[in-house]
């Protein structure tokens, strides 16, 4: 990679990237990503493009300083707000299955009688209770719409792999025969939030992440740079898979020190 | 037309709904008798064999347990044969046709109906199993939904659908629509199956009647139970409720598909 092209801006995954989750705590800071988020806040430009669903944008950026990682609020990109805007440009009535601390970017939204699903996750679990209300709306639709945020198929707790939303999507889908609109990555639109925010065309930016389908082929397909981190849900085995990354580092650090030490190019 | 020998009969939302038979389902069924041989295949998977041979007595129905086919039996057949310990996520009404079986260090996850135990964290379990040691995912039945006096609920289906999303695998379906069900259940009344005089009757329009059409019996799909509108145009024949179903293989008004 000793020239390559140009790299002016920066895409950050968050979970898994700059830290790690535990069960009911604010997890663990993957060693070295402070330093690497201050560098890029110093020498490029950046911005944390996450499929986090539980959270306001100010409630991650919180949990990240308490990690010690300096990430400003207003760089936070998460599918709530987004979904949010998507559903008033639509004049989209959602039944919402999200939990309270995203409320906020649904406030002024009309959700009687639904016309859509809005599925993140909620306070007690994906419990069948919840899961059959959401059913029971989508199979009264004549045209049944399920907007997910992001459709992850596990995410990576310190613990073990942990089943996701997207499982709950594809279970419903199933069911009812849903058309599954996902707002999160590796969904084109979303990446767009990403590049609307560093102002940047998808050519000049780099998009590190653990998730080799999610992250790295969805910003690939979307004319971005994908770079692979060791970290997270990463698995020896994705190199087996059909998505060779830009780039594969150890850590976010890594990532960062090889392509600034190119003159940030990749 | 070939004249009907043998009739499968759905029970729940086709003979009966929870505690209540479908009206005059009772006497139809005695009539049917006197044409046809009869057993009953069902994906009901919470409920042993004899609870819904209980069920069954209760909503005053003349039927003998051994008449009752279900996916509990059919999946405890697949576990010993395979030699599988599995995690069951079942209600614990239907452990009891599990008897015997072990349970230790799993490599097979079995899925049937269990609301309370459809959750993240049972879920969870069940995906590290499969994706992490290689447990095989069991499905007894793939039902999508059913019919209660509450309303329709979600099937095991539904989960089993998420859990071969997440972990990237297919689950093994035992109960209907799986041919080698529709099979055994007909083998138990006749040793040399004729797929085309037999008949099932359901209101599944998937896993009953598009289901055993598959395999070259007929279907009739009555109108009660989980039966929503729209079904009625996936399939030829098509009845108000059982006794409407039992009249027309009475009256050899039942076409091929």
């Amino acid at each position: 990679m000793s020239n390559g092209r140009a790299v002016n801006g920066f895409l950050l995954d968050i979970t898994g990237v700059l830290y790690n989750s535990i069960y009911k705590s604010d997890g663990v800071a993957v060693p070295k990503s402070a330093e690497a988020v201050n560098f890029l806040y110093q020498h490029s430009k950046v911005k944390f493009l996450s499929n986090a669903k539980g959270n306001s944008n100010r409630n991650v950026a919180r949990r990240l300083q308490r990690l010690g990682i300096n990430v400003r609020e207003e760089d936070v990109i998460t599918p709530a707000p987004v979904v949010a805007q998507y559903c008033r440009e639509n004049k989209l009535r959602p039944h919402l299955f999200v939990r309270d601390d995203v409320l906020e970017y649904f406030d002024g939204i009309d959700t009687s009688s639904p016309n859509c699903v809005v599925m993140g996750e909620v306070e007690e679990g994906f419990s069948f209770d919840r899961i059959n209300r959401a059913f029971r709306i989508l199979i009264d639709m004549p045209k049944p719409l399920l907007i997910t945020m992001g459709n992850g198929k596990f995410f990576q707790r310190v613990d073990g792999p942990c089943i996701d939303v997207g499982a709950f999507a594809a279970a419903l889908k199933f069911s009812t025969n849903c058309e599954v609109l996902n707002i999160g990555k590796p969904s084109r639109f979303y990446f767009e939030q990403g590049m609307n925010a560093l102002g940047m065309k998808p050519e000049e930016i780099v998009m590190v992440g653990d998730d080799l389908m999610s992250d790295v082929g969805g910003a690939q397909a979307c004319g971005m740079r994908g770079v692979q981190v060791r970290t997270g849900k990463w698995r020896p085995d994705f190199e087996k898979m059909p998505v060779t990354p830009d780039l594969t580092a150890d850590c976010l650090y890594d990532a960062v020190k090889l392509i600034a030490d190119n003159g940030f190019r990749l | 037309m070939s004249k009907i020998s043998s009739v499968l009969i759905d029970l729940s939302g086709t003979i009966h709904i929870e505690e209540f038979a479908i009206p005059g389902a009772q006497t139809a069924l005695e009539l049917l008798r006197q044409h046809a041989k009869v057993k009953f295949v069902t994906n009901t998977t919470k409920e042993s064999k004899r609870l819904l041979h209980q069920r069954l007595i209760n909503c005053g129905f003349k039927v003998e347990k051994e008449e009752i086919f279900t996916s509990l039996t059919a999946a405890r057949d697949l576990i010993v044969k395979n030699q599988y310990r599995p995690f069951f996520i079942v209600d614990d009404r239907a452990m009891e046709d599990f008897e015997g079986i072990s349970t230790d260090d799993p490599n097979a996850v079995v899925i049937g109906l269990a609301p309370e135990k459809f959750n993240d964290t049972t879920l969870t379990h069940a995906f590290r199993l499969i994706k992490e040691k290689k447990a095989s995912l069991i499905a007894i039945n793939k039902g999508r939904y059913h019919q209660t006096n509450a309303g329709l609920c979600l099937g095991p289906g539904t989960y089993v659908a998420g859990l071969e999303y997440s972990a990237g695998v297919e689950a093994t379906i035992v109960g209907k629509p799986n041919k080698l069900f529709f099979e055994s259940a007909l083998q138990s009344l006749n040793e040399n199956v004729d797929f085309s005089s037999a008949v099932m009757i359901g209101d599944d329009v998937n896993d009953d009647a598009l289901g055993a059409i598959k395999i070259g019996m007929r279907a009739i799909l009555v109108k009660t139970g989980k039966f929503r509108d729209g079904d009625e145009l996936k399939v030829k024949n098509v009845a108000n409720s059982f006794v409407d179903a039992v009249n027309m293989i009475i009256e050899n008004k039942v076409e091929n598909g």
